[in-house]
């Protein structure tokens, strides 16, 4: 139970608006671009307009005849200074600049400096590469063929084969499913798509060769995480390399791994003394950075005929591309999507999963996702509508059959996770209300009969987020603890700072909020600095919903180290012992005497004026918090759609989402997250794919081939809310970012292939594009 | 990615004289706006380039033509090409076929068969805007071929140089838009 603050003070659950926005919808933001250093030149990346060749020659000499040319960089050069290739976050290795053989189209062959973007960009035309075109390989099932060209000549294991992983017990999940009634098995892609942030990745590395200090402005979701990997891989004193993440454009995971181009810019700064500024374009973006997904799935539930589950089997392929580049910190391969057995209370359970090299963009990175959850969750929620289907029992009936039950938590899962806590009636049952699900399904069968196609879908998803605990997560042996330094001022007002890095998520609000509610000091007298390494202590980053989670147990743990000590400081000036003093948000007072107090301020001040004998001044606290677990928020989707039989344009008629995301620290802010997340499921359902044509051309590398959602394709999101607080966290939230991608797709799926169940169809792979269900009506005989 | 362009168009002229003129790669490639033969390494294998602005950016393939089967009794020609950029913008492959049919009138037809595979920036323009640029430059060829028969010692007149994509687009742009509104699209 959250203590209730006045809107004055601001704690947890007031909506109180967005500090950072004042200066967004002005345009006062400083983004990486935005930065602009005396003697500042610019790099171009000179890219691979093959999937897979051998680089045969490179001739620099007419680009650098451009006026302004300053170096081109080659993979020859860097091998020179060992740095041709870099370690990813996952046991893999990735080529900088191209040396030997390019392995994917927009691969970065050279990087071109000059005194101006325009001319570096004029060199990057002018170098001359020349290319032996090789055998391409796109489809990952053609991966593992004796007669594939094997991609990686670096490694030792001559195979396309990057992993086998696997979780649960297979020979009792074997056995359950050949005894169960019913097996229902889906094949589902998920297709590879791409966060498409608002602004693209870049940075600006400036190396002082007098002080020997590098800075670097990088779009980074994890400042510190790559000071150190800089240092580790560049062989530069950590202490000589500060990284400022200044506003950062939206990230979405895509601004999580280290890019060639990061790396091309501090060696040109290293080599030419200069600032060095790369700022990728938008189809540079699209084409080579972290993509996310490609996961090739398969389920099978064994079912009693009642529907009651017995037994979940998963099979996967997943795509990594040239190179393993996922960007994830857990301990497992395919991170954290042995998850799969979401909502339900699965008495067996086994999960396989087998990674490939492909000749496509390296990746995967952890879309708005705590690594594939987003594809665990989709798959299972998809997987209980067919065997809803094949039961023909109501999809909604059959989940809530199945839920694990609430007084069952903290549930041990049978692929080895601890569920903290969950109650998925609740969730499901606003859902069903808000939805008005019996009316739905009555219209739903009038349609039918007049021939009119509407659709019902639901996803009842848990996830799992905030990584994590160290012993499930570390990025090079780095514990995946998160910090919160807090300075409190004499005048009783206050800085924070943190170890995370707001992206969009409002951390300049909530984070003050939860000070607000431990300190009871009012939230705008609080403001909060992230993203600068020489300033802030040091943490792993946001992404994957860890920062409420993980930072803001830190924020929390940091505030009542401070009002532990606050209290001290009361006692002595009251007059009282520390046992007879009473806490409520902004103030101690003596119990059973509430008007002998003394306010948060008071004691502030107090802490650099008037402190008893024997104590340090000042009132600060650093924490860092190692949770005990991660956080599993859930809820239920409903989506209604009505297709075009004309067209086999869907149309979203309602979206109702019902989360539970733990104790709210701020309902508008959590809001935002949910209509944002939904709109980004929206478009990865229905618009967004990244594929390769038979020749390794990439399909989708811009935004005329690369759809995103405007305000004309998102529905109004109708929201809801249960509340489970987390019993582990110190302010009992959860994390909400991603829930809304992670829980969305399947819903849309559901609801277009409810639409179409009584033609036969039981599942149609995303993104379901009216040229895809168009297809499926003419395939049926319905126009 | 691979193009399946099909294309078929009538002369005036008789069937052997537009023979002559077309089972010859040097005349066909000299009505191919931005295109030119450089070496005949043999009489069958030719090296050439061809010059396509796309945007800003000049892309000129260089390559090679050969003459995979020429049939002058049933008048057919198989032609297989191969090209890349020079500065390693990407690259291209082509097979065509092309038929001569002698027609009532005295004219000819020439319906020819292109395979083009691309590969690099112009290969994400996507399908339908390659057709697009296949079509102008086609156009344009259909225009220089039937002035070379006319008068074969002469160069042909009209553009020589590089088919400019912006251009194209716009020229795509104005085929898409016709095509919504229901127009013909004569290409």
């Amino acid at each position: 139970m959250i203590f209730p603050t006045s809107p004055e003070i601001g704690g947890m659950g007031h909506a109180v608006k967005r500090k950072e926005d004042a200066r967004f919808i002005q345009g006062k933001g400083n983004y990486v671009d935005d930065v602009h250093l005396p003697g500042m030149v610019f790099g171009h990346v000179v890219r691979s307009p093959y999937g897979h060749a051998r680089l045969k020659s490179i001739n620099i000499e007419n680009a650098m005849k451009v006026p302004g040319a300053l170096a081109v960089i080659t993979g020859a050069d860097l091998a020179a200074a060992g740095l041709a290739w870099m370690p990813t976050l996952f046991h893999d290795k990735q080529m900088v600049l191209a040396t030997g053989k390019v392995l994917f189209q927009a691969q970065e062959v050279a990087f071109c400096v000059a005194t101006e973007q325009y001319a570096a960009a004029d060199m990057a035309e002018l170098v001359e590469v020349d290319y032996e075109e090789l055998p391409v390989l796109v489809d990952p099932h053609k991966a593992l063929d004796p007669g594939a060209p094997i991609l990686r000549e670096d490694r030792e294991e001559k195979t396309n084969h990057i992993f086998h992983w696997e979780v649960g017990d297979r020979q009792e999940t074997q056995k359950a499913i050949q005894a169960g009634a019913v097996t229902a098995k889906v094949d589902a892609v998920f297709q590879r798509c791409h966060p498409a942030p608002l602004e693209t990745c870049g940075c600006v590395a400036d190396f002082n060769p007098v002080t020997g200090k590098l800075t670097i402005w990088l779009t980074s979701q994890a400042p510190h995480a790559h000071r150190t990997l800089f240092a580790l891989v560049g062989g530069i004193p950590e202490q000589n390399i500060r990284v400022i993440s200044p506003d950062i454009g939206g990230g979405f995971g895509n601004k999580v791994p280290i890019y060639p181009g990061y790396v091309c810019a501090v060696v040109a700064s290293l080599k030419l003394g200069k600032p060095v500024k790369w700022i990728e374009s938008r189809s540079e973006n699209l084409q080579s950075t972290g993509f996310a997904r490609d996961y090739h799935m398969t389920a099978e539930i064994s079912a009693d005929r009642d529907g009651t589950v017995k037994a979940l089997r998963v099979k996967t392929l997943a795509d990594h591309g040239a190179f393993n580049a996922a960007a994830q910190p857990s301990k497992f391969p395919a991170g954290l999507f042995s998850i799969c057995t979401g909502s339900y209370d699965f008495p067996k359970a086994f999960c396989e999963v087998d990674g490939v090299y492909t000749n496509k963009a390296p990746g995967g990175i952890a879309y708005r996702c705590s690594f594939r959850v987003t594809e665990a969750a989709y798959l299972i929620e998809r997987a209980m509508d067919v065997l809803a289907y094949d039961l023909k029992m109501d999809p909604a009936e059959l989940r809530l059959k199945n839920f694990i039950p609430s007084d069952k938590f903290p549930y041990l899962c049978p692929l080895g996770w601890t569920y903290d806590s969950g109650d998925y009636p609740a969730a499901m049952n606003l859902a069903l209300k808000m939805a008005g699900y019996e009316d739905l399904r009555k219209e739903q069968a009038e349609k039918r009969k007049k021939g009119e196609l509407m659709g019902i879908g639901i996803s009842s998803f848990t996830e799992i987020v905030g990584a994590g605990p160290a012993h499930t997560f570390d990025i090079v042996g780095i514990k995946m603890f998160d910090s919160c330094e807090i300075r409190i001022h004499p005048t009783g007002k206050a800085i924070a700072r943190l170890g995370t890095k707001s992206q969009g998520q409002g951390h300049e609000t909530t984070f003050p909020q939860i000070i607000a509610q431990e300190l009871g000091i009012p939230q705008q007298d609080i403001i909060l600095e992230e993203g600068d390494t020489d300033t802030a202590p040091y943490g792993l980053g946001t992404y994957a919903s860890r920062s409420t989670p993980v930072a803001g147990g830190a924020t929390a743990m940091a505030s009542r180290k401070i009002r532990d000590k606050a209290r001290k400081i009361a006692a002595h000036l009251l007059e009282v012992s520390e046992e007879d003093l009473e806490w409520e948000p902004g103030k101690f007072f003596v119990k059973g005497a509430p008007s002998k107090a003394k306010t948060i301020q008071e004691i502030a001040f107090a802490a650099y004026t008037n402190l008893p004998d024997g104590m340090e001044a000042g009132l600060e606290a650093v924490h860092y918090y190692d949770p005990p677990n991660l956080t599993f928020p859930f809820g239920t989707y409903i989506c209604v759609v009505d297709i075009d039989k004309g067209t086999g344009e869907v149309k979203v008629r309602r979206f109702i989402a019902v989360d539970d995301c733990g104790n709210i620290i701020n309902p508008m802010i959590v809001e935002g997250q949910i209509h944002g997340g939904l709109t980004e499921g929206l478009a990865i359902a229905f618009m967004q794919l990244i594929s390769y044509d038979e020749s390794g051309n990439v399909q989708g590398g811009n935004f005329m081939d690369y759809l995103l959602p405007t305000a004309v394709e998102t529905p109004n999101w109708e929201t809801g809310k249960t509340c489970t607080p987390s019993p582990h966290h110190p302010i009992g939230a959860k994390g909400v970012g991603e829930s809304p991608n992670v829980g969305s797709p399947a819903a849309f799926v559901n609801a277009v292939v409810d639409a179409l169940s009584h033609l036969g169809v039981r599942h149609i792979d995303m993104p379901i594009t009216p040229w895809k269900v168009w297809q499926i009506l003419q395939e049926k005989g319905i126009t | 990615m691979a193009v399946r362009i099909e294309k078929t168009f009538e002369v005036p002229e008789p069937i052997d004289k537009v023979w002559a003129l077309l089972s010859d790669p040097r005349n066909v490639v000299s009505c191919v706006p931005g295109a030119k033969i450089t070496e005949a390494v043999d009489d069958r294998t030719f090296k050439g380039a061809i010059s396509v602005k796309v945007g800003p950016s000049l892309t000129e393939f260089k390559g090679e033509v050969k003459i995979v089967q020429l049939d002058p009794q049933a008048h057919t020609i198989e032609l297989d090409g191969k090209g890349q950029d020079v500065r390693g913008k990407g690259g291209a492959s082509m097979k065509m076929t092309g038929a001569l049919q002698a027609l009532d009138s005295g004219g000819t037809r020439v319906s020819t068969v292109s395979e083009v595979n691309v590969v690099g920036i112009l290969a994400q323009f996507g399908a339908r805007m390659m057709t697009d640029v296949a079509d102008v430059i086609f156009k344009q060829f259909v225009e220089r071929f039937q002035q070379k028969l006319k008068n074969p010692e002469a160069e042909p007149e009209g553009p020589v140089a590089p088919v400019s994509a912006a251009r194209v687009v716009g020229s795509a742009i104005g085929h898409s838009i016709r095509r919504v509104l229901g127009g013909s699209n004569e290409s």
